[in-house]
């Protein structure tokens, strides 16, 4: 099932890599880790929100195979981990560039500019519209509600990095620095 | 209510509340809208449903508790001594006319070509108790239905998230395999790509659904609600003996539905027994008695047909072969025969692969799919499979309908070539009688006649007529009342009750057994908890 473009949502990519065989992520490390993460829990259906961190982390976004992969290793059924990744916006359910821009739109941000500093992101990244993924896979950029920084308008994160008072000139410099 | 307050255990609290200005006593603990049930007042709610878990979130069932400052949803606040409750109050109206408003505004108002209609609840609350006109205006939420895979179609556009669905299938089925995806304005009724609906109860989402989001692709576009006519009946799918209501429309059976009974399935009614129907349907029935001249079969009127089976019933030991979906008169009859004329009674049972509804005790589709080897068995019948009776030349083989279909058993084939005389009291003439039988007597099946059935609890129980027969078939117990009577007993009779309680005059364990003790819940035989064992499980 799909829905258009609307705030905060990802658009479905035209191109989807379902064809590659899906390599699973807990195996290994990451499996001792995911085995530390569920010792901290009384039961394994806990450990789901982490779990599907550590496929985020890996894939950058949560595919239908990674959907059975999680819900097996945490004896549940993929109908379950999928009602759960898709409450949770933060969760990919397409994949996703490899910096993936939130800029804040929320009032104090959008009075002080946020929507010009919104366009000249999807203008140098190449993105063009919301919640699309650059063309050459390096850039999806959406609008998100408060980062808690209103004082340091307007602020973006671009995967886990935290840049404040952005404006619509510096936007072409943070692009051309993340390759 | 006094004889309800005696009958509860001295250690459960009665707590008396007032609603509607009906007063009542309840154990501590009801929930104000079940306590509102036994007031005869019914308070308009989505997801609430007695079998499953309480979730709270339709927030239709709001009322009006004096002394509450905001109002309470009726389905998750339990009764307290000498409460007030309000259900029709203006601030509860209002509040749950707002509720209808908000669930209004995505859905697409499509009565007229939706197959809920007529039994809808959203449908039925927005005509009491809700806006006469939208007025929303904004474009409505679309989404695309989809196939759950079994016998269910979603329709999200209708979809109010009441969540019954979803907790059926994780509370009750115990098989998680639907969620709510999304969140918001955004939400819908989910499942994973390549894990359907195939649980062998999983049909009831469509009955749990109080709106049209899921549909049953069996009974998609084929009748509007109040065209059905519906008959209290039994499911002969299998020996739990689930309630059903059989409905028709212009004679024709085109859905069964669960019909509620605590004792025996609840709510609930397996893919099995909710989708085998057509056989009901079935036109090649034999509609007129037949009687064999000279190797050649010839229609006969009732009378005629009737003398014939008489005259080569009379003074011989007979061998009854009886379906196990023969009712208890019609299986008591034949034993009143053999009983007077000496010879023994058994029946064929088909076996298949149990299927339990695993957060329900004690219901599931039972390996013995037939509605009646238990009251077969109570009545002396035997299992053809413990050993087929010897059936000499010079015996009568009486054969009660549908047992000689499919491939047949070594134990029946040595029955059928015995050169026993057959007389055939059936809804088919089955190929291997064609050229066997000596009389044909068309009877009718168990949804156009009245009877009872037992079921693996030795429960007794109730089924009504819901079409009428076909030709001049005529109910089975009818006819073996005839040949009863003709045979010399004089213990025919002429209506269905008559039998039965012929019937418990004669056996200890349906002593004190009537129809209109049974009604329409059922009673156990007087022996039940003994007679357990005569219904063992069988591995498959």
């Amino acid at each position: 099932m799909t829905y258009g473009p609307s705030s905060g949502q990802l658009v479905r990519p035209p191109e989807h890599h379902h064809d590659e065989p899906y390599v699973p992520v807990f195996t290994g490390a990451r499996r001792d880790e995911l085995d530390t993460i569920l010792s901290r829990y009384p039961t394994k259906m806990a450990a789901l929100l982490p779990a599907l961190w550590m496929v985020q982390d890996t894939y950058g976004w949560v595919s239908e195979p990674a959907v059975e992969e999680v819900a097996s290793v945490l004896d549940l059924t993929p109908a379950y981990v999928k009602g759960v990744l898709s409450f949770y916006t933060m969760y990919h359910q397409h994949p996703v560039g490899k910096h993936f821009v939130q800029v804040c739109t929320t009032t104090p941000c959008n009075v002080c500019g946020a929507e010009d500093v919104v366009k000249a992101f999807l203008e140098h990244t190449g993105c063009g519209e919301l919640g699309v993924t650059s063309p050459d896979n390096r850039f999806t950029v959406i609008e998100v509600e408060c980062l808690g920084a209103c004082g340091f308008a307007t602020p973006v994160m671009i995967n886990n990095e935290f840049i404040e008072s952005v404006t619509p000139e510096r936007v072409a410099r943070i692009v051309a620095e993340h390759d | 209510m006094s004889t309800a307050t005696n009958d509860v255990k001295p250690e459960v609290k009665m707590v008396s509340v007032t609603i509607e200005g009906r007063t009542t006593s309840v154990p501590e603990g009801t929930t104000i809208i079940e306590a509102a049930k036994t007031v005869g007042v019914l308070i308009p709610h989505y997801c609430y449903h007695p079998g499953l878990p309480v979730a709270g979130v339709c927030r239709m069932c709001l009322v009006d508790v004096e002394k509450f400052p905001k109002l309470a949803p009726a389905c998750a606040t339990t009764v307290m001594e000498g409460q007030v409750v309000s259900v029709h109050s203006e601030k509860a109206r209002e509040a749950r006319k707002g509720v209808l408003e908000f669930l209004l505004i995505n859905h697409p108002l499509d009565c007229p070509v939706c197959d809920q209609s007529g039994e809808c609840e959203l449908q039925d609350y927005t005509f009491q108790e809700g806006r006469a006109e939208s007025r929303y205006e904004e474009p409505k939420r679309f989404n695309p239905v989809e196939d759950f895979g079994g016998d269910v179609l979603y329709v999200p556009n209708r979809c109010i998230l009441c969540t019954r669905c979803v907790r059926f299938m994780g509370d009750v089925v115990e098989e998680p395999v639907l969620n709510v995806s999304e969140r918001g304005d955004r939400a819908f009724i989910g499942k994973a790509e390549g894990h359907d609906l195939t649980d062998a109860w999983a049909g009831n989402v469509v009955d749990l659904c109080p709106v049209g989001a899921l549909l049953s692709k069996d009974f998609l576009n084929k009748a509007r609600a109040w065209e059905l006519d519906r008959s209290a009946s039994i499911c002969t799918g299998c020996s739990q003996g689930c309630n059903v209501t059989v409905e028709t429309r212009d004679n024709t059976v085109v859905r069964l539905k669960p019909r509620s009974n605590t004792a025996v399935n609840h709510f609930y009614l397996c893919e099995q027994g909710r989708l085998d129907y057509r056989w009901i349907n079935r036109r090649d029935r034999l509609d007129q008695p037949k009687v064999r001249v000279d190797g050649e079969w010839r229609t006969v009127d009732w009378e005629d047909a009737l003398d014939a089976a008489a005259a080569a019933l009379a003074g011989k030991r007979v061998t009854v072969l009886a379906s196990p979906n023969c009712s208890n008169e019609t299986l008591f009859l034949a034993e009143r025969m053999i009983a007077r004329q000496g010879g023994s009674g058994v029946f064929r049972v088909m076996l298949g692969a149990e299927a339990p509804l695993r957060g329900v005790e004690d219901l599931s589709l039972r390996a013995e799919r037939a509605a009646n080897a238990t009251g077969a068995r109570l009545l002396g019948y035997a299992d053809l499979a413990q050993g087929a009776p010897i059936v000499n030349a010079n015996d009568v083989l009486l054969v009660l309908d549908d047992v000689l279909e499919g491939e047949l058993p070594t134990a029946l084939t040595g029955m059928m070539s015995s050169g026993a005389i057959v007389v055939h009291v059936g809804t088919t003439l089955p190929a291997v009688l064609e050229g066997r039988a000596q009389v044909a007597l068309p009877t009718t099946n168990h949804t156009e006649e009245e009877g009872t059935f037992t079921n693996l609890r030795g429960r007794v129980q109730r089924f009504l007529q819901a079409r009428t027969a076909p030709g001049l078939a005529r109910p089975s117990w009818y006819v073996m009342s005839d040949l009863v009577e003709r045979l010399g007993a004089g213990e025919g009779r002429y209506m269905a009750s008559a039998v039965f309680d012929q019937l418990a005059a004669t056996h200890a364990s349906f002593a004190g057994l009537s129809y209109a003790t049974l009604a329409l819940r059922g009673l156990p035989v007087i022996d039940a908890a003994e007679r357990d064992v005569l219904a063992p499980t069988v591995a498959v």
